[in-house]
């Protein structure tokens, strides 16, 4: 077969497609946009709704609990690392979300290899493993404390709060790691997919 | 006076064809191909105000059109493992609707068993794009782009004849 009898083919490809009209084009661009900004509302509202909900609940508690000082420093060590996670989840989020397309096959793909390596295999990318169990044991401990009526110390001596933290920390720990696991799984399966594409672009053998 | 929108609407009905094959190149599936169709529409919106940077419409709705493709192709992949994990793909669905002549069916099956790579680059070939523009497109130089479009010629070529 020669060269331009394969274009020669590919030329009646042309006749074959289905042209959309211009209304049908504006249609499909004004549903992707409005599925585009309802995601992001979602995840947006979802995630402020749960730590502003948070962040309310340590107010209050710990307004009510001005005289436990280890309630109020672990109500504010929850309430910074929480304000922290969201910021730095929405960035991540975001710039993840908000691809460049507009750019040569190979910069893309070097772009895109570099954000998620640096999300994926960089210098906090295993800081989820500290934050979980801080972040549940803590809310834990928060709500707990809060409504057994005891001063923080209290609780803990209490053998029930002991037993409950030993057998519930493992379970809520597990679904969270379990989660957090196969997202990053997912990524870093694209990562390689993006990395072996870039390799077979650049080595011409 | 138009506005921003109707402009970019003309041009993409103008030059909607590219976007119609770059997904037909990656995806088999109709239902696949409209969500990427939809998409790189989504991703030419947002770039459009970019559109100033590139020296031709043409080469940008290639660039466009096929980072848009390969980065859904492992978003496909996953969803489609998960629903049809014991079945194979129904041949019959990978040129749907479309009464398509044998030799661009058999050209299409060809380039399917290509790398994504490979097939971007041929798929500007097949477009009758210069070296430049292909090595504009996917950022590879020239020299590059002449050893690649060989190579994947003859791959293609043996396709057809399996």
């Amino acid at each position: 077969m020669e060269n331009n009898e394969l274009q020669k083919i590919w030329k009646t490809f042309d006749t074959e497609i289905n042209q959309k009209t211009i209304d049908e084009l504006n249609l499909l661009l004004t549903s992707k946009t409005k599925q585009t900004i309802n995601k992001f509302l979602v995840i947006l509202s979802i995630s402020i709704l749960i730590s502003v909900g948070l962040l309310i609940f340590l107010a209050i508690t710990s307004l009510n609990r001005q005289n436990d000082l280890i309630y109020l420093i672990n109500n504010a060590t929850l309430g910074i690392v929480t304000i922290i996670s969201l910021l730095s989840g929405l960035m991540s989020w975001y710039k993840i979300q908000n691809n460049k397309y507009n750019q040569p096959l190979k910069n893309w793909l070097e772009l895109r290899i570099n954000l998620l390596s640096k999300w994926l295999t960089g210098k906090f990318s295993k800081l989820y493993l500290f934050l979980i169990p801080l972040l549940y044991v803590l809310t834990v401990l928060s709500i707990h404390v809060y409504f057994e009526n005891k001063s923080f110390i209290d609780v803990l001596n209490t053998e029930e709060s002991i037993i409950g933290l030993i057998v519930g920390a493992p379970v809520g720990l597990f679904v969270s790691y379990f989660g957090a696991r196969k997202i990053r799984k997912y990524q870093l399966n694209n990562l390689e997919f993006l990395k072996d594409l870039h390799g077979r672009l650049c080595n011409v053998r | 006076m138009k506005s921003i929108k109707d402009e970019f609407l003309e041009i993409l009905s103008n030059y909607q064809g590219i976007l119609h094959k770059v997904s037909f190149v990656y995806f088999k599936n109709k239902p696949d191909r409209e969500d990427n169709f939809q998409e790189i529409i989504y991703q030419l919106w947002k770039s459009f105000p970019n559109l100033k940077n590139h020296k031709s419409i043409g080469s940008w709705i290639y660039a466009v059109s096929i980072n848009t493709s390969i980065s859904r192709i492992k978003k496909v992949a996953r969803i489609e493992y998960r629903e049809t994990i014991p079945e194979l793909p129904d041949k019959s669905n990978v040129i749907d609707e479309i009464s398509m002549n044998e030799s661009l069916q058999l050209l299409l099956d060809a380039i399917y068993n290509l790398d994504e790579v490979d097939k971007s680059i041929m798929l500007l070939y097949l477009e009758k794009k210069s070296y430049d523009e292909i090595a504009e497109i996917i950022g590879i130089s020239k020299s590059n782009v002449g050893v690649r479009i060989n190579r994947a010629k003859e791959l293609l070529k043996q396709n057809i004849k399996r």
